[in-house]
């Protein structure tokens, strides 16, 4: 615990946090400046951080690691038949976000979603933008998240993405960019929270000094936004919302549990849900209550036997007939996939043009379409330069990393971009930004790449953009990978409010 | 509320009370066979059968071999019934089964109370649960024994008191009334049969029992300091007032009960459970003005186990998960 008797001792005595901190080449340090000196809205919190040792960080990162396990804040790892659970890494220093950056971030990420909320509602509708050869409609049409059986169903309240996560980088300019958008089930807010938490117990008057937005209010916003689309709504009722989980051998459990609590709604599972008549009724002690808001964390293609894999033990016979009937809202929609397919992402700043008729806020990787020609032909002349990935895939399966690749490796994604060319996009690889961390390892603060998924809400409303968010940081030296899952932990975002 | 909800509920409490009575009559008999000139089988053989792994112990422990030096054995009969991961009794088993039915209904319990168990399942699965073992044995079934308490202790002061909360009291009850009747049963026999009866010896043999109940004290109390056979029967049988007694745990189960599903709702699923549980209530209230002679004690508590048990699985398939017999017109 940093306080004001150990910081007083502390000056002076023993090497700061940021002593010889070397900045990362060739990316945008998110706290320093060239020359070493703090950017200007984090001056004062530098010079807080500053006066910390590293033996007085390390002692409080593993405090605050200890409690991060007592209180089970934890992801199961998948195929560990003793059912481990992990503790999400997570580093103490905080990222710093600016008020007049987050300003930015806020208008652009609401005018992102406000697009793809239109363009989902004309997709599973009119497809005027097909019409109006914006987009080609085989990229559209051809998406593995396109679900013809959902057209002309229109979802209860008007909203489609009532929760989204957007991926954002940056640049070395610092620039920030849209790497990808997430709006099936995105995941990670609960460490938002559970990360605040922490940094209050850890640096209570810093956290105070710094000005910065709260994000506990987040689950408040998201229990209003489900009621807001409630189909009984009209009728007085308060609604009956549920967040619908897999189960506990889910590796985001812990975050399904987590919002259900702070929401003080019911957790349930499929089996405990039943459809009959077209409405949906959980099954409780004192028999069958009806349900009309399901926060569902389970993927769409487990959602519905009838509809989707009938294999699936996951959902719920007869939940997507409810939900074109109007009696249940699901949040996130189904059908959502479309908007965040890989070979849509490069229309997203066509889309704000033709819906909003405004000039895109936010910048996104530039991104080739194989499709096109003119692209494929750069995209194949640059193959080890590029990233190229096939857009039905992910978790890093079917891509080529140009600049690390064989050349028996490209001569393969010429052929296959060549035989397919819907199936492929290609970027440069663009170089993150870095952030002072702690490397408990090596006893000292280093520069590690991060980035940022901000969350947003949409109720009847509109977008709602919550002040934080999750900055997921690559904890192996080097690394460009910020994957849980793949040596990736996190950090608290803080977001100065307004000076 | 969720049927597999209260389910999970019911099985959380049946799993805090099943470590709490484990870690107690381990810690018992360990000072009993130091206490007590017996012979030690008498001591944890008794302790083997109260837990209901006499069979299990017979052929992973005793090499099948019923006059086998293991059931004389002390650190084999505590390491089997502490470390075990196959037996369903075992502490690390019921310390994992509090753990697992909580983290499912993770939502439901309290965070001050989940925390609670938490550290207590971390505790276990360290290192520092083995050494506790090793080097200081009675600390280690306090430390048990506190831990679960402190988590019944911030259920009931940071839960709301309704439903969640009443079934797994209930899973509490129950399983205490379990634990007192088998606890009672066995050594009752064991006490009353004794080869060489010795008025000392046969003193801390019923301490060591009220001890393991927690109830020493109590009954000193009510008994004005005299230890006898019958007196402590009677007492752990009867006595309204003390909290592990069978008459109060089964009083107190209906009260639960009542409160989940009040009689006069005949319209709502849980009726038969109630109904019995109200029957046997008024029967062990009946006993307490009759004589406890012979083999009298035994039938009573061999009623009370198997009406338990009876009750248990009806609680299971009118409240804890069967299906709904139908869908009420809205």
């Amino acid at each position: 615990m940093v306080h004001s008797q150990s910081q007083s001792q502390s000056q002076g005595s023993g090497p700061g946090l940021f002593d010889g901190y070397p900045a990362l080449a060739g990316t945008f340090d998110e706290m320093f400046a060239e020359g070493g000196v703090a950017r200007a809205p984090f001056a004062r919190i530098a010079g807080l951080l500053a006066k910390v040792t590293n033996d007085e960080l390390a002692r409080s990162q593993a405090l605050a690691e200890a409690a991060l396990l007592h209180q089970g804040v934890t992801f199961s790892v998948y195929g560990d038949s003793r059912g481990t659970e992990k503790i999400f890494p997570f580093c103490l220093l905080p990222r710093l976000i600016a008020a007049d950056d987050f300003r930015r971030l806020e208008r652009g990420l609401q005018q992102r979603l406000r697009a793809l909320g239109m363009f989902l509602d004309d997709i599973y509708g009119d497809q005027k933008i097909l019409a109006a050869g914006v987009i080609p409609p085989d990229m559209v049409l051809g998406a593995a998240g396109y679900c013809a059986t959902l057209r002309g169903v229109k979802p209860p309240g008007g909203v489609r993405i009532h929760i989204s996560g957007v991926d954002l980088i940056r640049d070395p300019d610092g620039t920030w960019r849209v790497l990808e958008d997430n709006l099936r089930t995105p995941s990670g807010v609960s460490y938002v929270v559970e990360n605040r938490l922490l940094s209050k117990r850890m640096f209570p008057r810093m956290l105070d000094a710094a000005r910065v937005h709260r994000v506990d209010h987040y689950p408040t916003r998201l229990a209003e936004t489900l009621r807001s689309v409630s189909p009984t709504q009209a009728s007085g009722s308060d609604g009956n919302a549920v967040v619908l989980t897999p189960g506990p051998y889910n590796s985001a459990y812990f975050e399904h549990s987590f919002l259900a609590r702070t929401m003080g709604l019911e957790l349930v599972q499929a089996p405990d849900l039943f459809v009959d008549g077209d409405k949906v009724y959980c099954r409780t002690t004192r028999g069958p209550r009806r349900i009309d808001v399901i926060y569902r964390r389970t993927d769409e293609a487990f959602l519905d036997p009838e509809v989707f894999r009938p294999d699936s033990v996951l959902g719920v016979a007869g939940l997507m007939r409810a939900y074109a009937a109007g009696n249940v809202a699901l949040a996130n929609a189904p059908g959502n996939g479309v908007a965040d397919d890989k070979a849509v992402y490069p229309f997203v700043p066509d889309m704000i043009e033709f819906y909003l008729s405004e000039t895109p806020i936010l910048e996104q990787v530039p991104t080739y379409v194989c499709l096109f020609e003119d692209d494929r032909k750069y995209v194949l002349e640059h193959l080890d330069q590029m990233v190229v990935k096939a857009v039905d895939e992910s978790g890093g399966y079917g891509m080529l990393m140009g600049p690390q690749s064989t050349a028996e490796e490209r001569d393969e994604f010429r052929r296959r971009i060549e035989a397919e060319p819907r199936r492929y996009i290609a970027q440069h690889r663009i170089e993150l930004s870095s952030c002072p961390t702690w490397i408990a390892e090596r006893g000292a603060v280093e520069p590690r790449r991060v980035d940022l998924r901000p969350y947003i809400l949409t109720s009847r409303e509109g977008p709602w953009v919550l002040p934080g968010g999750l900055t997921r940081v690559a904890l192996k030296r080097g690394s460009y990978v910020v994957n849980s899952s793949q040596g990736g932990g996190s950090k608290d975002t803080w977001v100065m409010r307004d000076p | 509320m969720i049927s597999r909800v209260a389910d999970h509920c019911f099985w959380f409490g049946r799993y805090i009370e099943r470590a709490e009575a484990t870690a107690r009559m381990l810690g018992a008999s360990v000072s009993l066979a130091l206490d007590a000139e017996l012979p030690p089988a008498q001591v944890w053989r008794t302790v083997i059968v109260v837990s209901g792994e006499e069979a299990r112990y017979l052929s992973r422990v005793a090499a099948d071999d019923e006059n086998h030096p293991a059931w004389g054995d002390g650190e084999l009969a505590q390491r089997f019934l502490v470390w075990d991961e196959d037996s369903g009794v075992s502490l690390c088993r019921s310390i994992q089964g509090m753990r697992w039915n909580a983290r499912s209904i993770r939502e439901v319990v309290s965070h001050e109370a989940w925390e609670a168990v938490n550290e207590l399942h971390l505790w276990m699965r360290d290192d520092v649960s083995a050494t506790t073992f090793a080097q200081h044995r009675e600390g280690f079934y306090q430390y048990v024994r506190r831990s679960t308490q402190l988590t019944l202790g911030l259920l009931r002061s940071t839960m709301l008191h309704d439903e969640p909360l009443d079934f797994m009291w209930l899973g509490v009850l129950l399983e205490r009334v379990n634990q007192t009747a088998r606890m009672l049963d066995v050594h009752h026999h064991a006490f009353t049969h004794l080869s060489r009866r010795h008025e000392v010896v046969e003193t801390a043999l019923w301490l060591s029992l009220l001890r393991a109940l927690s109830g020493s004290e109590a009954y000193l109390k009510r008994a004005a300091g005299r230890i006898s056979s019958e007196g402590v029967a009677r007492f752990l049988i009867s006595e309204p007032a003390f909290p592990r007694s069978i008459a109060y745990c089964v009083h107190s189960a209906y009260s639960r009960l009542c409160d989940i599903r009040p009689p006069e709702s005949h319209e709502l699923p849980g009726g038969i459970a109630l109904e019995r549980l109200r029957v046997l209530d008024t029967w062990i209230s009946a006993r307490r003005a009759e004589p406890l002679a012979g083999t009298g004690v035994h039938d009573l508590l061999t009623h009370v186990v198997d009406e338990v048990h009876d009750i248990c699985e009806t609680v299971g398939r009118e409240l804890l998960g069967a299906p709904p017999a139908a869908v009420p017109t809205a």
